[in-house]
């Protein structure tokens, strides 16, 4: 073999181990979810079944059916779960995204005092854990008369997304160029209408993208809906997820299903989202 | 007052500031005088009883506490170098792929939209020894006639969670990190090639420089929220077997909950805390670095 079929040769080979190597990583990636689609169809004998099989003999719809059958016939009040979960999470991103693009606003376009520190304080108090939080919260809102209500969940969420809200919402506007608005007050504007008929527009779609993200972050939570809901008045899916799990045993074909309700919003919504998100993340942290 | 206006950027924040402080920082002060109480759920009164340290003493000198937070700082590090490292491996094979770029990388963002929650679930599901996918996938290829107790004996039940921390936050690194080499200029790549560097060469002093920002970023991100993994062990071991698995998190939930010890548990919830903001201050900090870097570079 010349030296130029040989090369030709080791390229090929190198071709399909990539090949092998992406189609391994996607597998991986996906096993979890398509496992969770395909359990949730599958009687509950054949989950159990013991040698397992692996072909599914029957698929039917019969977890989703009882799912929304409603308490007592073998389901769980999910409507309730998820008109709470969508309220909360509406109304805590919408408020949240009001609050994130004024400071957003302000750590793009002003220079002021200890800046960089404010922006690290902000985001530390991001980190602090859930479960930690929940303590003080669970002691102040039960004095307050504010557990279990959408209320209570609400506000925490809005503080909870905030802070990363301002992040992107700051990297966002960022990309808008500064010249665009001060063009437009020359023009005539004032600065609240530049801001509304000049930048608002361009950094629209990230603004919307960081939306969408405090939106999954609501949606998703678990370690403070765990301890600041108690019912129906309230409860969320994540939350609702624990009604299958009995003492020692667990519903696995019903969780499958509720997962696979849990999911689909949040999947069609990254989507959507998936180019802005990490255009707003880097660009607010590498320009600085 | 009057002629004195607040600046633009301070009114700005102003409503952000409000509602952290509410919602954050007088929750936290809160427990910060609480930790310094034998307060219990069921016993109002002893609020108001001051013990001074006494909390933070016998958490101190707890093996159980202690044990349980080197666990935490193992599990983190373990974990975010190896999401690091996957996400890297990832990022470049996407990067090669001549077709379908687009939907490999929505495919990589899958595991971003589970609920941490979810994904001790479907783990659990997973592992569990008797029907779980792990184990019938073993048993049937023949690499193992009997059920490995995944999440019944302590080490196997930290790998389980260990996978299941990688799983869902591996896409998280693999995203950013491709943004990164989406974004790289091609000229320095094809210079260094020209020049004769072997390609483990062009990558570690030509390719890693450019995106080491985007993987801090990533870092940064990703240990906003390290605390994510309490849903996750909370579902699958919820500390156990025998407090095997017990993470900072999961031993505060059930000193707070479960032990209705309310003032030890906001101790032992400040030792958390302290923790993540190390993590948090740590990245940061070698972001700005990166980015300085970048900065004088580009």
């Amino acid at each position: 073999m010349d030296q130029n079929s040989l090369h030709r040769a080791g390229n090929k080979a190198l071709r399909i181990v990539h090949g092998i190597g992406l189609f391994l990583a996607m597998l991986v990636i996906c096993l979890p979810g398509i496992w969770i689609v395909l359990s949730s169809l599958r009687p509950t004998v054949e989950i159990m079944a013991k040698p397992p099989v692996w072909i599914p003999q029957q698929l039917s719809l019969d977890a989703y059916v009882a799912m929304f059958s409603g308490v007592g016939k073998g389901g769980i009040p999910v409507l309730d779960y998820f008109r709470n979960s969508l309220i909360i999470s509406v109304t805590s991103t919408l408020i949240a995204i009001a609050i994130g693009m004024a400071g957003g606003y302000a750590f793009a376009r002003y220079r002021f005092h200890a800046k960089s520190a404010m922006f690290l304080g902000l985001m530390l108090t991001r980190t602090v854990p859930g479960i930690a939080l929940s303590l003080p919260l669970f002691f102040v809102f039960a004095r307050l008369g504010i557990i279990d209500t959408h209320f209570g969940l609400i506000l925490v969420y809005v503080a909870l997304n905030v802070p990363f809200t301002i992040w992107l919402i700051d990297g966002f506007f960022r990309q808008v160029p500064k010249d665009l608005a001060e063009a437009a007050q020359i023009d005539g504007c004032t600065r609240w209408q530049a801001f509304w008929q000049v930048e608002f527009p361009l950094a629209g779609p990230g603004i919307a993208s960081a939306g969408i993200f405090a939106f999954l972050t609501s949606w998703n939570e678990f370690a403070l809906a765990s301890q600041l809901t108690r019912s129906i008045n309230s409860k969320t899916l994540p939350v609702g997820l624990l009604d299958y799990t009995a003492e020692f045993t667990i519903d696995w074909r019903g969780m499958c299903a509720l997962a696979v309700v849990m999911v689909i919003p949040a999947l069609t919504l990254t989507f959507i989202v998936q180019k802005h998100l990490v255009g707003g993340l880097t660009s607010g942290a590498v320009k600085g | 007052m009057k002629g004195w206006r607040p600046s633009p950027p301070l009114l700005l924040l102003l409503p952000a500031v409000i509602v952290l402080a509410a919602v954050v920082m007088v929750p936290l002060l809160l427990s910060l005088y609480s930790s310094f109480t034998p307060f219990r759920l069921t016993r109002p009164e002893t609020f108001w009883v001051f013990i001074g340290a006494r909390n933070y003493v016998t958490i101190l000198t707890s093996r159980d506490f202690w044990i349980a937070f080197a666990r935490t700082v193992v599990l983190l590090t373990v974990a975010l170098n190896l999401e690091m490292l996957i996400g890297l491996g990832l990022a470049l094979l996407v990067e090669k792929a001549s077709r379908g770029q687009r939907v490999l990388r929505t495919i990589m963002m899958f595991p971003m939209m589970f609920s941490p929650i979810l994904v001790g679930f479907q783990f659990k599901f997973m592992f569990n020894d008797n029907i779980g996918l792990v184990n019938n996938a073993l048993q049937a290829l023949g690499l193992t006639d009997r059920a490995i107790p995944w999440l019944i004996d302590g080490n196997l039940a930290f790998i389980a969670i260990l996978t299941a921390e990688i799983w869902s936050s591996t896409s998280v690194f693999a995203i950013l990190i491709l943004a990164g080499l989406l974004a790289m200029p091609r000229e320095p790549v094809e210079a260094a090639r020209v020049d004769g560097c072997t390609p483990w060469q062009t990558f570690r002093y030509v390719t890693w420089p450019f995106i080491m920002p985007f993987a801090f970023i990533a870092m940064t991100i990703r240990s906003l929220d390290v605390a994510r993994a309490y849903d996750i062990v909370k579902i699958m071991t919820d500390g156990g077997p025998a407090g095997r698995t017990e993470l900072v998190w999961t031993l505060v939930a059930r000193t707070a909950y479960g032990d209705a010890r309310m003032g030890m548990a906001n101790a032992m919830a400040y030792f958390s805390i302290l923790l993540s903001i190390l993590f948090t201050v740590y990245f940061y900090r070698k972001l700005a670095a990166a980015r300085t870097q970048i900065a004088a570079e580009w």
